[in-house]
């Protein structure tokens, strides 16, 4: 490859200017044609200066529904869209980091030919004149890569494109898909089929390597209803079940009622004994698992409320298992709904990159189109991608980024931020969604997939104008422009995907081969493509605590078998492959298995995410397998360079987070002796609540935090000397061994204690009370003593090591909140900023606060509403009831700071459960 | 008459023993206007020159008082009448905080007196004194002792006093003139 | 009589040997790096520094902690030679104050320089600012401020008090000499001395009254620092015995320091005869006791923090003590406290290269005693929340080092340029001797 600029080595320098988000351009105040429909508009400001648009961004090629909150046309704030499906008005970690992606300073800007960046005018007379050779071949050597697509208007497009040149092929490329559920759905029901999950009607869940809490997108979606349906359950005395097993933690084992680990030889057999004890017609095979009798019998006992789901990972056999599972319980219209998937060609997705592959090396391709995807990053090095890739005459890559493969193909297309272009998605449920552009294009040379694709057919199309085109096919002329209209304003535009009921096929158990139980490299999906987006980079892990990078996951009994500490290098081989690899040990990871997180070790994501951590994909089998047995390991005897936050094995000494068994109740929350009298707080009382139960350490509040607040990236230097800046930290905590969850996440922002130990250390007034209880820290006054960090026993108060302000004085930060210089502390505000807008709307209006009218950004995020805040002293507030409820307590309460932040308590089984 | 006039006699020992028979002769002969001068202190001589040592404890202590009130006062109406906040929790008039700058500032005024009293009843500083004119005196630093007869002592008469000094058995006598 | 005082004379006025121009060449190039180290940090931050959250506190307040345990033990121990009209304040108590000053000057740059915006310290001070905010009274930290400004104004005024005659006696022998600019100067700070028995006697007065009025300050300057970390919430610093142990545990930097300085002043300057062999015995034997009631504190703290302290202080305490924190509290404990106990040999602390490393260890000992308070204190938090440890700069190792260098050149040139020991205090003991002699 020859040397360019992009895959120097990036100083640190340049990872906290990333962490700034520059502005590409000026973001103006003309407001163009392409700009959005503005939604939202308070009655201060005029619209163009202060307003929130709907819109939807995708994950794995599937919406979810955003509000894009704008200051002075500048995107600056990203939150859920309540009334979208897959949303429901909270956002996940990708959505939160997609406003500092848009600003990211090393987006691709220029229209490229082998890295020389060219006019337009180039690349549009060398398209005509591809065009014009493609013409006479019938199409003969075109090929477009894609990612997944869901979008009605790219699949449109590429239907045209096929049509238009019959010799043509359409490929589809994700590095995290899941093949075997469709090839499981092949088989149960000869058609491929997407299994909707409704988690708050479930009574008893059983997951196959699932993973429904975790990162995808129907997480929020399906962690609403996890949560939903704990909370009914809990107020109706019958918490539903959730049993998981898989090989490594997965944020749904950790909130797992009942948790088996669980190597990937033994998981068709455990899916087999559960089917079998099931006493599922049909079954080919038996298995046995000394587990299997108890959750058939949950399951049974749920009956249609009863839900089998197999995950990521699990061979076509398990899917198809528990398909037949849930039509066995008849669990359809009950727990789920099977639906035709969302995506315009569901396909296995590795063979059709292979196919692609092959053909170049055949020299069957002569004009290569690649539209969003990353092949050389994110395809399995086995699979020989890049080599055949030489083979090709035109190759042409559209991506934000100058990345891998803009650095292999001839031509490079920057691509529009979805934040600034038009497009459509489809969410998980497949209802439909127009994407607007909530901010000028920053990069002026870009183009959108839609106007490379019309631009083989023809004169190019605008992104707006393909979109428009789709939607007024779809809906008809007459009503076009009101329903155009509403889907801009509400975030949606149309209904899910109407549920189907395909009946099993009688052949539908095919056995696969039985793998054999050595050591098995399991890979993983991890922050993936967004590598290069430095809050994403520097979020711990949440079952790791590691951030900058990945590591190799060993349970610990194998790490120490081996001879490897935490953070000690390995060698691993895998087929005479090899890379080398941090080793960090986590508790619950199934023996016999190694956890390989993808879409680390980039080669040329940028200065945030090049050579984070090491590459999976240099290990992975060519057919882009999620298990491969046959792993060797070896310790080099080195350290890797690994960013810790947290320690590898974290028990809950501090009782941090008491675990009860329904209907268990706390001692209430009371105010111990003082010598010194009470402060009596008349008016309001801000305080927060937390339920334990319902986080599932998805990290968005953290992220949200660190959007809404201005706070700063430190780089993996810094952060690994244990300056992180988050205002908001998740604790993890290990569950003892015969615990049967993994983990808990409690979220830890400021106290705001009553009897705030961190204000009368402090020398100079920095940080004192307001009228309301907040315990607020006043930056200008802070002379830097650290002393009150010191006393705070929670430890959330942050020092500014260094000056963080040009790095976050851009058009991105929130100009709401201050930025603080070098030398101060910070700490959470309970987002004091929205608590004074709140209070300033409601003057104006004449009325009182409403209860939930002031929302922290964490609060706002949170996928499973465990947040709560609101004022303690109004009358009938959701805070001041939760914080009677009998889960209710105060983190360290025995210390008597009587915090304003309490947390509700873990509800685990009980002994008769 | 070119000579200015006498600012007093003085007389020069070797032996701090031949200087308190000195002092305690010249005060049995009503000599008042008088001072002795030593290397070192002797408090012998003090005793018999009516030198008390008591008013700079006084001085001392009453400043202290003074200092650990004024500081307990200026901490008590800035927390609780000029600029009242809520810190921790706590009362404005959190009293037991107070104590241990007010107690502080208190043993602070308190040496700073002791030294101010000390110069300030030995009229220190006070870079010239016809002393200093006497003949040898820089060695009253170092190893000599001397008995000075004020000219404003009533007594004094420049001859008599040379002819009483001469009787204590000194080193040698002189007469102090302005320079 | 003359002739007695004039080593200790000379050895102020005769410009300097060899031995001295390289100690203070060296002294100063170690002023310079300390120069370069805080230029570094008032431009750069103390990012530079390998402090994080938790341990916000590192080599700064260890070496505050220290220095000032250097300053108390020494202020101390030459208050109470003043106080007991001791034979061996003559020789000794002069360089204990000098060691004192010298050691609150390099303490106090700490206060200051740890501050995240040293240039707004001034806040800590109640002057009518234009935010018309005070201080917050309340605060362990504005009590260290009022602790460490009494420290040195008294520390100084108990020191120039009892150097105002010797000055005088300098300002008398410069003129003798025809050396008038440098009698003009100490004439100025003599103010006028001349030596009355009157003003003698208010002099004593004042001085001893000095004297006892630094014992409290001292105990309270010390109990001051220990506060700070007493007043939190952290398991291992919350204890009420703390103060004490922070006194008691400091004694034996300062004794070491003073009796290594008067063991290298002696052979260097050659002041045998004001410093004698029985001066040093009694330094050492009290450097030896200082050590065990040192032991006294640590045996204390084992057994009332590992049996009778709540579960999280008893775990806090084992970290530090037993856990990855046992090299430095073992450290301390081998080197303040049983390493002085070899000077119970006659045979031993009669000699200077026993005597000079024993009291340099001693301070070392110390030094690790407060790493392992402000270090080793937070490794068992409340709550297990980070797993990042505290590991020092090379620019706090520069600070350290820098300081250590001012400390050794403020000494120097304190005997270079001001009498060592006490020249009044020595005439008047001769004359005393003498007199005893006479009546035999």
């Amino acid at each position: 490859m020859p040397p360019h600029p992009m895959g120097e080595t990036a100083g640190r320098r340049d990872v906290l200017l990333m962490g700034a988000s520059v502005a590409l351009a000026a973001a103006g105040c003309d407001g163009p044609d392409e700009h959005g429909h503005p939604l939202h508009a308070r009655p201060r400001g005029v619209a163009a200066e202060d307003a929130s648009y709907a819109t939807v961004l995708d994950l794995e090629g599937l919406g979810r529904g955003v509000l894009v909150r704008t200051r002075a046309g500048h995107a600056v704030k990203l939150e859920g869209n309540p009334q979208h499906p897959a949303s429901l008005g909270a956002t996940d970690i990708f959505a939160e980091a997609a406003v500092l992606s848009l600003h990211d300073p090393e987006r691709s800007r220029r229209i490229r030919r082998d890295g020389a960046p060219l006019p337009p005018a180039e690349l549009d007379a060398a398209l005509a004149e591809a065009r014009a050779a493609l013409r006479t071949a019938g199409g003969a050597g075109l090929r477009l890569l894609t990612g997944p697509i869901a979008s009605p208007t790219l699949a449109r497009l590429i239907g045209e494109v096929l049509a238009a040149y019959p010799g043509a092929r359409w490929h589809q490329h994700d590095p995290l898909a899941d093949d075997a559920a469709l090839a499981g759905a092949m088989a149960a029901f000869g058609r491929p089929v997407a299994v909707l999950p409704d988690l708050g009607r479930a009574r008893a869940v059983l997951c196959l390597g699932a993973d429904p809490l975790g990162p995808g997108p129907a997480q929020l979606r399906q962690a609403r209803d996890w949560s939903s349906g704990r909370r009914e359950g809990r107020a109706a005395g019958r918490m539903p079940r959730l049993f998981v097993a898989e090989a490594s933690p997965s944020l749904t084992g950790a909130r797992a009622d009942r948790r088996i680990p669980l190597h990937p030889a033994e998981a068709e057999g455990f899916a087999r004994a559960v089917a079998a004890a099931l006493g599922v017609p049909g079954l080919a095979r038996q298995g046995a698992h000394p587990e299997a009798a108890g959750i058939a019998a949950a399951l049974r006992e749920a009956g249609p409320a009863g839900l089998v789901l197999a995950g990521r990972g699990q061979p076509p056999a398990v899917h198809a298992l528990a398909l037949a599972m849930n039509q066995a319980l008849g669990a359809p219209g009950t727990s789920l709904r099977l639906t035709v998937p969302p995506l315009a060609q569901p396909e296995p997705m590795a063979a059709s990159l292979a196919g692609l592959t092959s053909a170049m090396a055949a020299n069957e391709v002569t004009h290569l189109l690649v539209l969003g995807a990353n092949p050389l990053a994110e395809a399995p090095a086995a699979l020989g991608f890049a080599a055949a890739l030489r083979r090709v005459g035109f190759t042409l890559h559209a991506g934000q980024w100058v990345d891998e493969t803009a650095h292999a193909c001839r031509w490079h297309v920057p691509l529009p931020h979805p934040l600034e272009a038009w497009g459509d998605a489809r969410a998980s449920c497949g209802t439909p969604a127009i994407r607007q552009p909530v901010t000028l294009p920053l990069v002026e040379a870009a183009r959108g997939e839609a106007e490379l694709l019309s631009a083989l057919l023809g004169p190019p199309q605008t992104a707006r104008a393909a979109v428009a085109n789709t939607w007024r096919t779809a809906w008809g002329e007459a009503d076009f422009e009101s329903r155009w209209d509403a889907a801009l304003e509400a975030g949606i535009a149309g209904e899910p995907a109407p549920a189907i009921a395909p009946a099993l096929r009688p052949d539908w158990d095919r056995p696969g081969e039985a793998a054999p139980a050595t050591l098995t490299a399991v890979f993983a999906p991890d922050i993936g493509p967004e590598a290069q987006n430095a809050w994403l980079q520097e979020m711990p892990r949440p079952l790791t605590g590691l951030a900058w990078g990945n590591a190799a996951l060993f349970d610990p009994l194998t790490a120490a078998t081996l001879g490897l500490a935490p953070g000690d290098e390995a060698e691993l081989t895998l087929e005479g492959r090899q890379v080398l690899a941090a080793c960090w040990p986590v508790p619950g990871q199934a023996p016999g298995c190694v956890t390989l997180p993808l879409g680390g070790g980039r080669r040329a994501a940028g200065a945030v995410g090049t050579g984070r951590g090491f590459d999976a994909n240099r290990l992975r089998p060519a057919d882009g397998a999620w298990a491969a047995p046959g792993l060797a390991v070896r310790a080099t005897g080195r350290r890797a360079a690994l960013v810790a936050t947290q320690a590898h094995h974290r028990p809950d000494e501090a009782g941090a987070v008491p675990r009860l068994a329904p209907g268990e109740a706390l001692a209430p929350i009371q105010p111990g002796a003082s010598l010194h009298p009470d402060w009596a707080y008349e008016g309001r009382a801000w305080a927060m609540s937390i339920d334990v139960d319902a986080c599932i350490g998805c990290n968005a509040c953290a992220i949200a935090c660190q959007a809404e607040n201005n706070v700063p990236v430190v780089g993996p230097e810094e952060l690994a000397r244990g300056r992180g800046m988050h205002w908001l930290r998740i604790d993890r905590y290990d569950a003892p061994p015969a615990a049967p969850a993994a983990a808990s996440f409690q979220p830890v922002p400021c106290m705001h204690c009553e009897k705030a130990p961190c204000e009368p250390v402090c020398p100079v007034n920095a940080t004192v009370h307001d009228s309301e209880g907040l315990n607020v820290m006043v930056h200008a006054r802070c002379v830097g003593t650290r002393t009150c960090s010191n006393n705070c026993p929670y430890k959330v108060r942050r020092f500014n090591w260094d000056d963080h302000r040009r790095a976050l004085d851009t058009p991105r930060r929130n100009p709401e909140v201050a930025l603080r210089p070098r030398g101060v502390m910070e700490k959470c505000t309970y987002c004091s900023h929205r608590i004074t807008a709140a209070r300033t709307q409601a003057g104006l209006e004449g009325r009182a606060l409403r209860d939930g009218e002031v929302e922290t950004a964490c609060q706002r995020a949170c996928p499973t509403q465990a947040i709560t805040f609101g004022d303690l002293n109004a009358p009938g507030s959701a805070v001041a009831a939760l914080r009677r409820d009998g889960r209710s307590y105060a983190l360290l309460g025995h210390l008597e700071t009587r915090p304003r932040t309490t947390y509700l308590a873990q509800t685990v089984p009980g002994e008769t459960a | 008459m070119s000579q200015p006039p006498p600012q007093g006699a003085i007389a020069e020992f070797t032996e701090v023993d031949g200087l308190i028979a000195a002092v305690r002769a010249a005060r049995a002969a009503g000599w008042s206007r008088l001072d002795a001068h030593a290397p070192h202190p002797v408090p012998e001589a003090a005793e018999a020159l009516g030198a008390r040592a008591a008013p700079v404890a006084w001085i001392a202590v009453a400043a202290g008082i003074f200092g650990a009130a004024t500081a307990y006062g200026t901490e008590w109406y800035l927390s609780v009448h000029d600029y009242p906040l809520n810190v921790g929790g706590r009362p404005m008039d959190a009293w037991p905080v107070f104590l241990p700058a007010a107690y502080i500032v208190g043993v602070l005024w308190a040496a700073a007196a002791a030294l101010l009293g000390m110069l300030r009843l030995n009229r220190l500083p006070r870079l010239h004194h016809p002393v200093f004119q006497a003949r040898g005196f820089h060695r009253a630093s170092q190893d000599r002792y001397f008995l000075h007869l004020s000219a404003e002592d009533p007594l004094f008469e420049p001859e008599a006093a040379l002819e009483f000094l001469r009787g204590l058995a000194p080193l040698r006598v002189s007469v102090v003139r302005a320079a | 009589m003359s002739l007695s005082t004039a080593p200790v004379v000379a050895a102020t006025l005769r410009p300097g040997g060899w031995g001295f121009r390289i100690a203070l060449l060296l002294a100063l190039a170690g002023v310079a790096v300390l120069a370069g180290a805080v230029s570094t940090l008032l431009v750069l931050g103390i990012g530079v520094w390998g402090n994080n959250i938790p341990y916000v506190w590192g080599f700064d307040l260890i070496a505050y902690a220290w220095w000032i345990g250097i300053a108390n033990a020494a202020s101390l121990f030459a208050a109470v030679l003043v106080l007991r009209r001791h034979g061996l304040r003559t020789a000794v108590n002069r360089f204990a104050e000098a060691v004192a000053l010298a050691a609150v000057l390099a303490a106090a740059l700490y206060p200051i320089l740890h501050l995240g915006r040293p240039w707004l310290f001034g806040w800590t001070i109640p002057y009518p600012a234009t935010t018309r905010l005070w201080p917050q009274f309340g605060s362990p930290l504005v009590w260290d401020f009022w602790g460490i400004m009494a420290h040195v104004v008294v520390t100084s005024l108990f020191w120039f008090i009892g150097l105002i005659p010797d000055l005088a006696t300098l300002r008398d022998r410069a003129a003798t000499e025809g050396r008038w600019a440098m009698a003009r100067a100490y004439g100025l700070f003599a103010l006028g001395w001349r030596g009355s028995v009157v003003h003698w006697h208010r002099h004593q007065a004042a001085y001893r009254l000095v004297a006892a009025l630094v014992l409290p300050l001292l105990l309270s300057a010390q109990t001051v620092v220990a506060l700070e970390f007493a007043t939190t919430l952290v398991p291992a610093w919350h204890q009420a015995r703390l103060p004490v142990h922070v006194v008691v545990t400091g004694l034996p930097s300062g004794i070491g320091v003073v009796l290594a300085m008067a063991a290298v002043l002696r052979q260097a300057l050659s002041l045998e005869r004001f410093v004698d062999a029985e001066d040093m015995d009694l330094l050492a034997r009290l450097l030896a006791c200082a050590a065990l009631a040192s032991g006294a504190a640590y045996a204390h703290e084992l057994v009332t923090g590992l049996y009778l302290e709540d579960p999280e202080t008893r775990a806090a305490l084992a970290a530090r003590a037993f856990g990855t924190g046992a090299p430095a509290y073992w450290g301390a404990v081998l080197l303040a406290v049983l390493l002085p106990q070899l000077l119970w040999r006659q045979g031993l602390r009669s000699r200077a290269w026993v005597v000079i490393p024993v009291g340099l260890l001693a301070a070392a000992g110390v030094w690790l005693d407060r790493w392992s308070l402000v270090v080793g204190g937070l490794l068992r938090e409340r709550l297990p929340a980070h797993a990042v440890a505290y590991a020092p700069s090379p620019a706090e190792w520069a600070l350290l080092g820098g300081s250590a260098a001012l400390f050794a050149a403020a000494l120097l040139l304190f005997g270079r340029y001001i009498p060592v020991v006490a020249i009044f205090e020595i005439r008047h003991e001769e004359t005393l001797t003498e007199a005893a002699e006479e009546e035999r």
